[in-house]
C-alpha cells in the first residue's frame, strides 16, 4: 500500500489480480471464523430431530418456539437484570474509587504513593484461585454469600488494579495546568476532583466500564462461588447450570440457551466497537 | 493544584480499603492457608510445608501441571503464529480492514459459556458438524470423539481456545503494523526490500511491543485455563484435560482441601510470576536493543 511511485506504477498491472484473490480470501476467511456463530443462530431455531438428521443443513421447519422454553428455563429476565445489576455496581465502584486513588497517585508523587501504586499494580499477577478460598470463608463469615453484595465488591476489588494503571498512565499524559487553574479559582481538591478531572478522565473511564463489564459477563469462577441461589444467579452461571446440570441436553434447548448468554456481550461490541478495539491496542501504537 | 498528603491519602483510601480486604487480604490468607492442613469449615493446624511436599509428589497434580504446559504451547504458538499472518494480511487491505478485524474479533467478545458449548456440540461424536463435515468429504478415518479421547481432548479445548482470541491478538499486532512510520516503508521500498525480507528485517523488529504484549497476555491466560475446561470436560476424560486451575478448584470446592488447594494456588503464582517476568525481560530487551 505504501510502495506507491515508480516501483509502483512499474508492478500495478501484474499485482492486481493477485491482490483482488487475496482480498477474497481474506473475507472468507474471516467468514469460516465466524462460521460457529452463523451456526449457533441457525441451529438455535431448528428442532433437534431436524438438526439431528441433517447436522450442517438450513431449519426446516423454522422453530422459533424453542427460544420460548429455554427463557423461561434460564428465568432469562432476571438473570439479565441480576448481571446488569451487579456489573454496573461494580463499574461504578471501580471507576469512582479507581479515579480518585490514581489522580493522588498520578499528582501527589511521594514514596509512599509510589509503594501504593505498586501494590495495586502487584495485583495483576495473582490468579484467581489465590484468593477464592479465602474470599469465600470472608463471605461466609459477613454473611454475604449468595448476594448481589459479595459479587460487586470481589469484582471491584479484582478490576481495581488495572482500572488505576489506566488511570494513572492517563493521567501521566495530561498536563496539570486546568487543576492548577482551578485551585487558583478557589476550587477545593474534591471540586477540583470533581468538576475538572473526572470529567477529563472521561476516555480512560469509558474503556474501563466496557472492560469491566466485559469480563463480569464472561465470568465463571465468582457466580459459580458468590451467586449460586436462583434469585442472584448471573446469565453466565442460569446457562451453566441448565446445560450443564443435564446428562444429554436437546440440541433444541441448548443452541438458543447459547445465543440469550452470548447476545447481551455482541450487542455491547457491536455498540462499542471503536472504545473496545482502542481498548485493546492502548499503549501499542494507533489503532 | 498541589494536593497535600491527608488529601491524598482521602482520596486514595477506599480504593485501598477495598483492595486491602478482597485482595491483599485474601492473598495473604491464602497463603497461610498454603502451610495448614484446613478443610472445610475446619480453620486448620499449621503443618508447615506438608502440601508443598504432597504437591509435587501429587501424580494428578504433575499430570495438571504437564496439561497446563501442553495447553499453553499449543495455545500460545498457534494462536500468534495465525494472528501475526491474519494481522499482516488486514494490514495489507485497507478498505477491508475494518470488516476483518471487527469479524475476528467476535470469537472473543462471546461469553466464554457459549463459546464453550457451541464447540463441544461441534466436536459431539455422532451428530457433531465437525465429523459430519469429515465424512462428507471421505475423511471418515478422521473422524474421532474429540473431547472423549485422552489423546485428542486438550489440544481441541487448546484450538478453542486459539479460535477466541486469535483475532484479539491480531488486533494488538494490526495496531503494530498501523504505528510503523510510512517513510520506513518508502527507505525499505528503495532498499529494494520486498515480501519476506521486508517482513524479517523491517516489520518484524517494530513489531517487538506488539509482540511482548502479546505474548505475556496469552501465555498467562494460558496458564490460568480453567473455565473452557470446567465447561467442556470437567477435567476429563480420566485427567486428561485437568488444568492446575481446575485441581485448584476441584481441591477447594469440590473435596474441601484448603490447605492443599492453596499451595497448588501459591505454586501457580509463582509459575505466573516466573514466566512473566522472563517474559517481559527477554521481549523488552529486544525492544530496545533494535
Amino acid at each position: 500500500m505504501v510502495t506507491t511511485s515508480a516501483s509502483g506504477l512499474r508492478r500495478r498491472p501484474r499485482v492486481r489480480p493477485l491482490r483482488l484473490v487475496s482480498g477474497i480470501l481474506l473475507v472468507i476467511v474471516t467468514l469460516i471464523i465466524l462460521l460457529p456463530v452463523f451456526y449457533m443462530l441457525v441451529s438455535s431455531v431448528r428442532t433437534t430431530a431436524d438438526l439431528g438428521e441433517n447436522p450442517l443443513g438450513f431449519p426446516d421447519p423454522i422453530a422459533w418456539g424453542n427460544y420460548g422454553d429455554v427463557f423461561a428455563s434460564l428465568d432469562y429476565g432476571r438473570a439479565i437484570f441480576n448481571t446488569a445489576l451487579v456489573a454496573l455496581s461494580s463499574v461504578a465502584l471501580v471507576v469512582v474509587t479507581g479515579s480518585a486513588a490514581g489522580w493522588a497517585i498520578a499528582r501527589h508523587i511521594r514514596g509512599w504513593t509510589k509503594a501504593t501504586y505498586r501494590l495495586f499494580i502487584a495485583g495483576l499477577t495473582i490468579p484467581v484461585f489465590v484468593l477464592t478460598t479465602p474470599l469465600y470463608l470472608l463471605m461466609h463469615t459477613l454473611h454475604l454469600l449468595d448476594t448481589y453484595l459479595a459479587a460487586i465488591l470481589v469484582y471491584a476489588s479484582f478490576n481495581l488494579p488495572f482500572a488505576i494503571l489506566f488511570y494513572v498512565s492517563f493521567l501521566r499524559s495530561i498536563p496539570q495546568e486546568l487543576e492548577d487553574a482551578a485551585a487558583i479559582d478557589g476550587c477545593g481538591p474534591l471540586k477540583t476532583f470533581w468538576h475538572v478531572v473526572f470529567p477529563l478522565l472521561r476516555p480512560a473511564t469509558a474503556t474501563i466500564a466496557i472492560f469491566v463489564t466485559l469480563s463480569i459477563w464472561n465470568d465463571v469462577v465468582v457466580p459459580l462461588l458468590f451467586l449460586t441461589s436462583g434469585g442472584v444467579r448471573t446469565v453466565t452461571l442460569s446457562v451453566f447450570q441448565f446445560v450443564g446440570t443435564q446428562n444429554s441436553i436437546a440440541a433444541a434447548q441448548l443452541f438458543p440457551a447459547v445465543v440469550l448468554a452470548a447476545a447481551p456481550l455482541i450487542v455491547l461490541f457491536i455498540i462499542f466497537q471503536r472504545q473496545i478495539i482502542g481498548g485493546i491496542t492502548a499503549g501499542i501504537g494507533k489503532s | 493544584m498541589r494536593l497535600t498528603r491527608p488529601t491524598a491519602l482521602l482520596f486514595i483510601a477506599p480504593a485501598l480499603i477495598l483492595f486491602i480486604l478482597f485482595t491483599v487480604y485474601p492473598a495473604v490468607s491464602g497463603l497461610w492457608l498454603s502451610f495448614t492442613d484446613a478443610r472445610g469449615a475446619l480453620a486448620g493446624d499449621f503443618i508447615g510445608i506438608e502440601n508443598y511436599v504432597k504437591a509435587f509428589t501429587d501424580p494428578k497434580a504433575a499430570a495438571a501441571l504437564q496439561n497446563t504446559i501442553v495447553f499453553t504451547v499449543i495455545s500460545v504458538v498457534l494462536q500468534n503464529a495465525l494472528a501475526l499472518a491474519l494481522a499482516r494480511w488486514m494490514y495489507s487491505h485497507t478498505r477491508l480492514q475494518g470488516f476483518a478485524r471487527v469479524g475476528t474479533l467476535v470469537p472473543a467478545m462471546m461469553a466464554t459459556v457459549a463459546v464453550a458449548y457451541i464447540w463441544s456440540y461441534i466436536y459431539s461424536p455422532i451428530t457433531g458438524p465437525l465429523n459430519t463435515l469429515l465424512r462428507a468429504v471421505g475423511l471418515d478415518g478422521a473422524a474421532k470423539i474429540w473431547l472423549g479421547d485422552p489423546t485428542t481432548a486438550l489440544a481441541a479445548i487448546a484450538v478453542v481456545n486459539v479460535w477466541m482470541f486469535t483475532g484479539y491478538a491480531a488486533t494488538i499486532y494490526l495496531s503494530g503494523f498501523l504505528s510503523i512510520p510510512s517513510t520506513i516503508f518508502e527507505a525499505a521500498a528503495i532498499d529494494g526490500a520486498r515480501g519476506w525480507k521486508l517482513f524479517r528485517s523491517v516489520e518484524w523488529p517494530l513489531l517487538a511491543p506488539a509482540f511482548t504484549v502479546n505474548l505475556t497476555l496469552s501465555t498467562i491466560g494460558a496458564l490460568r485455563v480453567f473455565d473452557l475446561i470446567l465447561l467442556m470436560t470437567k477435567g476429563g476424560p480420566g485427567f486428561s484435560t485437568e488444568s492446575i486451575s481446575y485441581v485448584i478448584f476441584n481441591e477447594s470446592f469440590g473435596k474441601l482441601n484448603y490447605g492443599y488447594g492453596s499451595s497448588l494456588a501459591v505454586i501457580l503464582l509463582i509459575l505466573t510470576v516466573i514466566v512473566s517476568f522472563i517474559l517481559t525481560t527477554v521481549l523488552r530487551r529486544r525492544e530496545v536493543e533494535w
